[in-house]
């Protein structure tokens, strides 16, 4: 072997490397500008990329769907950590707080103009796109807004009321709801609700105008925070009540309990119409939605971010601004049902006139607009979302009869203590 | 696959070399010698590509863990150097010693079972009047071949609390539905059943080729001495078959330290492996810490710690093997 094949071979090996290192980074051809954009799914964004795609030919999109909020969260996170990036990437509010803690990571949209458009979204949908440092991470993209999804047919079974007016003027608190609940046990002997999770301890909690930080991301009030208790002493009331069903949110058991009726309420922000509807359309016209109890609630959304990497943050600003304005999220609602996050729409006709057949005509447009409208601000610091995992695992070790409720809330801090110092 | 053939066809290879080197005449000697120089070369050229491709993608990642595990290192943050302080909040850490826990239960719990059936299985199958022999060993391999996460979401949804094939069996005797993702031992159950439901077969195949090894006047010579078959399985086969006994156990071993998708895959949303982590293994631990919590030093110290008993429970395996093999 000479040195000459030798040489050969390590060349060869090299450039195997190479392409196994998949260097990615297309280079923009015919002066187009490819904008990377990162989405999960149920964003419900498909028709208005193509839209945009064809308004502006000399921007090619490249969209990369990464399945869930979780897979695209940490994609996200290995990119960043390896220093690159996309031009838009999305971000699910529930991991915008441990993303916002490292503002360096993105383009401060201040610089591009973001605070022009600050006034068109909702005051705290906008906060969660802001940064400790007031730089402004993210726009809001929708907003889940909150109502209670339940079955007429159940409801009529149990001897409930079943108009939407008289089932929400049924469960102005959440005491209310409780006892609501333990009606329904009595009467049909199952749990009306799928969790306590989802159904009680999350809106519950995002009721006040604090929840695990007070102002700054040194001020832990989690175990201070009476809301918090008060919320967590709901959902051990709705257990001991024996209201719930004991099925959680995303399981197959879910899936196959809305069509058949083993839990008759759930916790359903705006987008989840669509899950529904997906999951059970054998049961279409026996939903109807009714207020939230405290009339207030939001479950999900995301923001949109320019990681630093990027190499055209002017085009992906725009973009950004083009795809939230609230032309175009009146669209997406009106297509997908993931509500807007521009307060100006909601006394349109538009929102206000908006039903959905599938749960029985309810005007779903208002009902969400009035969830979403009192909700205050709140400071989420870069550990909230590992805070939050660490109560609801507490409450459904409760519900599930693997811990008793007594300790419950001691249980609860000292885990989230353990998940902190960790 | 690809990568492995041409080392093997190497060893015969310079073998005959060296032997044309013996035998042949003095004057030629001097151009083989160098010849046979150039041939000792060429194995490491043709092994290099694995080398290299270990070298980046597994000595690396391995040096570089050790490396992070001192760090507060947030993974799009600042690093911070800490010493021995994660190790320190780990050997303390409740959740570190319930997935520690947890993986020997899981372990356990798949290992021995699975080991158990792959001989049983294996026993079958070389049954020489057994019809069909080939077919019913690919089938074997079956469960190994199938995805993992396909694997996961048929039994997930057999084991299911509501709806679940099983629950729905033990009702029919009267057993009240068990849930078994809620609680700590039917979830070990759970998990163990999918693992040893991908790896039963690779076992028993392994055990089938070792058991077709064993010279068949063995067996005869036992017949002679009055020994049924039960008696020939205790006293010819299950010695016989010793060190592969070993080497599967250590392969078990290695690989349920190390499990990893099943849990997973049952967690979702969320990485705790269940609401009490009741069937979070390191592993799970390992990636909740570093990609769901950003605390890639503390990932890396659990990282460090399940290698550094890994290796520890290789050893024992070793010396173990070395001292039945050298009793034989």
């Amino acid at each position: 072997m000479s040195a000459k094949k030798i040489a050969r071979t390590v060349i060869a090996g090299g450039a195997a490397l190479a392409l196994l290192a998949g260097c990615s980074g297309g280079g923009d051809t015919d002066g187009k500008i490819t904008l990377d954009v990162w989405t999960f799914g149920g964003m419900g964004l498909d028709e208005a990329f193509a839209t945009y795609q064809e308004e502006n030919p000399d921007i090619i999109l490249k969209v990369t769907n990464a399945g869930g909020s979780d897979e695209q969260a940490q994609a996200l996170t290995t990119a960043l950590a390896g220093g690159k990036g996309p031009d838009v990437a999305a971000i699910e509010v529930g991991y915008m707080s441990q993303f916002k803690a490292q503002p360096q990571n993105f383009v401060d949209l201040r610089t591009l103009g973001a605070d022009d458009i600050e006034g068109t979204y909702l005051d705290w949908r906008w906060s969660q796109g802001v940064a400790a440092d007031g730089s402004v991470v993210g726009i809001p993209t929708d907003v889940g807004g909150l109502a209670m999804a339940y079955r007429t047919d159940l409801f009529e079974a149990a001897g409930l009321p079943t108009d939407r007016d008289a089932v929400s003027a049924l469960w102005p608190t959440w005491d209310d709801f409780i006892d609501v609940g333990a009606q329904y046990r009595e009467a049909t002997g199952k749990g009306m609700i799928d969790n306590v999770n989802s159904a009680i301890f999350n809106p519950a909690v995002r009721q006040g105008d604090e929840m695990y930080y007070g102002s700054s991301e040194n001020d832990l009030v989690y175990d201070s925070n009476p809301d918090v208790k008060e919320a967590f002493g709901y959902a051990l009331d709705a257990i001991d009540a024996d209201i719930t069903s004991r099925t959680p949110s995303w399981s197959e058991a879910w899936n196959a309990g809305m069509n058949n009726g083993d839990f008759a309420v759930l916790a359903a922000p705006s987008w989840m119409m669509t899950y529904i509807s997906q999951q059970a359309p054998d049961t279409a016209g026996k939903w109807d939605i009714a207020a939230v109890p405290e009339n207030a609630g939001n479950w999900g959304g995301s923001q949109l971010t320019i990681p630093a990497k990027s190499d055209h943050p002017e085009e992906a600003f725009a973009f950004i601004e083009w795809l939230m304005s609230p032309e175009r999220q009146l669209e997406i609602f009106q297509a997908h049902g993931n509500f807007p996050s521009t307060p100006e729409l909601y006394e349109t006709p538009d929102i206000q006139n908006f039903t959905s057949e599938f749960f029985s005509d309810a005007p779903v447009g208002p009902i969400y607009a009035n969830s979403v409208e009192s909700i205050q601000p709140i400071f989420e610091g870069p550990q909230q979302r590992i805070i939050d995992t660490a109560i609801l695992n507490s409450l459904s070790q409760v519900e599930n009869g693997e811990e008793p409720a007594t300790d419950a809330w001691t249980n609860a801090m000292k885990n989230v203590t353990t998940a902190l110092g960790g | 696959m690809v990568l492995s053939a041409p080392p093997r066809s190497t060893p015969p290879r310079s073998a005959s070399a060296r032997r044309l080197t013996k035998s042949a005449a003095p004057k030629p000697r001097r151009r083989i010698r160098s010849a046979s120089r150039m041939d000792a070369f060429a194995p490491y050229m043709y092994i290099a590509p694995f080398f290299a491709l270990f070298a980046v993608f597994g000595l690396f990642p391995t040096v570089f863990t050790f490396y992070v595990a001192l760090f507060d290192w947030n993974p799009i943050g600042g690093q911070t150097f800490i010493g021995f302080e994660n190790f320190v909040t780990l050997y303390g850490d409740e959740r570190f010693w319930n997935a520690m826990r947890n993986t020997f239960s899981i372990w356990i719990l798949s290992t021995v079972p699975q080991l158990l059936l792959a001989l049983f299985l294996a026993q079958l199958l070389n049954n020489v009047r057994l019809k069909f022999a080939n077919l019913f060993r690919m089938t074997m391999l079956v469960p190994y071949i199938t995805s993992v996460v396909a694997t996961t979401i048929v039994f997930a949804s057999l084991f299911g609390r509501d709806y679940g094939l099983i629950n729905s069996f033990l009702n029919l005797f009267g057993i009240e539905s068990i849930d078994f993702a809620a609680n700590t031992f039917a979830s070990h159950v759970m998990v163990s059943t999918m693992v040893l439901w991908r790896w039963f077969g690779y076992n028993t195949l392994i055990y089938l080729a070792a058991l077709q090894a064993i010279p068949k006047d063995v067996y005869e010579a036992a017949a002679i001495d009055g020994a049924g078959g039960f008696k020939q399985f205790i006293f010819v086969t299950i010695p016989s078959l010793r060190p592969v006994i070993i080497f599967t156990v250590i392969v078990s071993t290695i690989g349920g330290l190390q499990i990893f998708t099943e849990p997973l895959l049952l967690s979702s949303p969320g990485l705790t492996g269940g609401a009490g982590r009741q069937f979070q293994t390191l592993s799970l631990f390992m990636y909740e810490q570093g990609f769901g919590d950003f605390k890639f030093g503390y990932g890396s110290a659990i990282g460090v710690t399940l290698f550094a008993l890994i290796v520890v429970f290789s050893l024992i395996n070793y010396l173990l093997s070395r001292r039945i093999t050298s009793d034989e």
